[in-house]
């Protein structure tokens, strides 16, 4: 029996685990995978290679799949990051828009061309 | 064996100086021995906001190069024995003080008093680095503005790097009715991302300004909501149970009247 191979080039990366919240004014870069157990606070940023997961409320700039990856994602238990980015994509929230607490999960990823904010679910 | 307390905030002009002519007149008047450190070398205010600005006659960098004895730089206070004030050197910078005869100066310091409050400049640079190398806790003071709330975030995540470890929170300026309104960040709001202990919560009023231009800390005015709210932190400091402030009760005419009689 082949094994499947049911992860991406993405997923294989290394990960960290950042059990702390991000402040303003502080910075994980890392190459590969990162989780963040705890906030990311505006002014504080993430630049990572692979996917990107936050445990709380993501409020700050994240990068994921910084050097290219456009399957990177970015999930939130809380998703109101300041600016956006995957891959070569930058998005922002609106313009006027009051951040407020989102109330499910959501995950961020690109499909076609776009970078595409839904409520995570578990895949069945 | 004293405790040496920093308050900051890394943005300017939400009240640090005020927080911290306010905290110490307030330990000083729960009978406790305060000696109040001002570390803006430079821009110094602290001395003008207790009115003690003739006094001076040595400062802290006098005292660190020992040009006098630290006794003759500390200043005592015009109203209340036991308060005694460091003032910070006007004519020199921030680099005249390093951090290790910050820390050799807190050392001393606290011996002798109970309470070492120290006055930190706005910013991130030398001058904040020196306040807050001997401290052991810190008091973190914003307003309800996003960009103070950004710098105190900043300033925890510093002073937790420096091993500062749980700092504590005064919200300074608070408008109850702009809050209600939803034009105000409210307390929750600022918890929320901040996420540190509050230690209280001051209402915004133009007393402030009457007191700091008078030299006269609010706290000492017994009908001053700011100096009620300052004096129920200086309480929490000193470790007593005291609940927030009620800032409800914005107070009409008739509250006013009831308050008349009540007093």
């Amino acid at each position: 029996m082949a094994k499947e191979q049911w992860f991406d080039n993405i997923s294989a990366k290394p990960t960290i685990i950042v059990q702390r919240t991000l402040r303003s004014g502080q910075n994980v870069n890392y190459d590969g995978n990162v989780v963040v157990l705890g906030d990311v606070n505006p002014g504080a940023e993430i630049v990572a290679s692979g996917h990107v997961v936050v445990m709380g409320s993501l409020r700050g700039l994240v990068h994921a799949g910084a050097t290219g990856e456009d399957s990177a994602t970015v999930t939130a238990l809380s998703l109101n990051p300041t600016q956006l980015r995957i891959s070569s994509h930058i998005t922002r929230p609106p313009d006027g828009s009051r951040p407020e607490n989102s109330i499910c999960p959501e995950i961020a990823r690109i499909k076609e061309g776009a970078v595409v904010i839904e409520k995570y679910q578990a895949p069945k | 064996m004293g405790k040496v307390i920093v308050i900051t905030s890394g943005k300017g002009g939400v009240g640090k100086t005020t927080a911290t002519a306010n905290l110490g007149t307030g330990l000083a008047m729960l009978g406790k021995s305060v000696v109040m450190v001002d570390t803006d070398i430079g821009l110094r205010n602290l001395d003008v906001v207790l009115g003690l600005e003739n006094r001076i006659v040595y400062d802290i960098v006098d005292a660190v190069r020992g040009n006098c004895r630290l006794k003759q730089a500390l200043i005592k206070d015009k109203r209340l024995e036991n308060l005694h004030l460091l003032p910070a050197a006007q004519t020199k910078d921030k680099t005249a003080v390093s951090e290790q005869q910050m820390k050799d100066l807190c050392q001393t310091l606290k011996d002798e008093f109970d309470y070492v409050i120290i006055d930190c400049p706005a910013g991130i640079e030398h001058g904040f680095k020196n306040a807050i190398a001997g401290a052991e806790e810190a008091i973190v003071v914003t307003t309800p503005e996003v960009s103070a709330v950004r710098d105190a975030d900043r300033i925890i995540g510093l002073l937790e790097a420096a091993g500062i470890a749980s700092p504590k929170l005064v919200i300074n300026r608070i408008r109850v009715k702009m809050v209600k309104a939803g034009d105000m960040m409210s307390v929750e709001d600022m918890l929320d991302i901040l996420a540190v202990d509050l230690l209280g919560i001051v209402p915004d009023d133009e007393i402030i300004v009457v007191s700091t231009n008078r030299g006269e800390p609010t706290v000492l005015d017994d009908r001053s909501r700011p100096g009620q709210a300052f004096r129920n932190i200086v309480r929490r400091i000193n470790g007593e149970d005291v609940p927030l402030l009620a800032l409800e009760d914005e107070v009409g005419f008739w509250g006013r009247l009831k308050n008349l009689f009540a007093r």
